[in-house]
């Protein structure tokens, strides 16, 4: 199932170029980031945009 | 809730804000729209699909330590339930105050019945989800 994660174990840190559109900007993700805010992440992958769910 | 939701395909950053000002159905859309061209993310987590370059419907619950505690991966063809997404958020919030409770099948929300889990339980869980 997944190649790199596991269940019970820590995520490798990564990051990823966002667009937030609160700010109406390009940012940038870091889980490192959301461990050092103590915050809980819910990835939500998805195919592509402009597609219909 | 603590909870920080990002959303993530391959299409680029560029897209991701072409698509959220033009399609109606994501005004209300607030959280950070991640692009994962390379697919290097998306290979790690396992749901990058090499015959098409897209990712698969999935899901990942990583907790403040880093640590995934869930996953969910539907095929093309299957939306996920955006309820479930929530109510598997709020059973692993729940015991990670409560380490010594688990959350059985019928767990909803705070409140509804869990298990401690104990010798005494080992084939008395009718018992114990009953009385």
């Amino acid at each position: 199932m997944s190649e790199g994660v596991q269940l019970g174990r820590k995520v490798p840190d990564f990051q990823l170029n966002t667009y937030d559109p609160v700010e109406d900007k390009f940012s940038n993700f870091r889980l490192a980031d959301q461990i050092e805010r103590k915050r809980w992440t819910i990835l939500f992958f998805y195919p592509a945009d402009f597609t219909f769910v | 809730m603590g909870c920080d939701i990002v959303t993530v395909s391959t299409d680029t950053q560029f897209v991701h804000l072409a698509w959220k000002k033009s399609e109606g159905e994501l005004a209300e859309v607030r959280y950070p729209m991640a692009a994962d061209p390379t697919g290097k993310v998306s290979r790690l987590f396992g749901v990058y699909d090499e015959n098409t370059g897209l990712d698969l419907r999935g899901t990942f619950i990583i907790n403040p330590e880093g640590v995934l505690v869930n996953s969910e991966v539907n095929f093309y063809n299957l939306g996920r339930n955006i309820d479930e997404m929530l109510r598997k958020f709020k059973a692993n919030l729940y015991m990670s105050k409560k380490t010594n409770e688990v959350c059985p099948s019928k767990w909803k929300e705070e409140g509804d019945k869990t298990l401690v889990p104990s010798e005494a339980m080992v084939g008395r869980v009718h018992e114990a989800l009953v009385g």
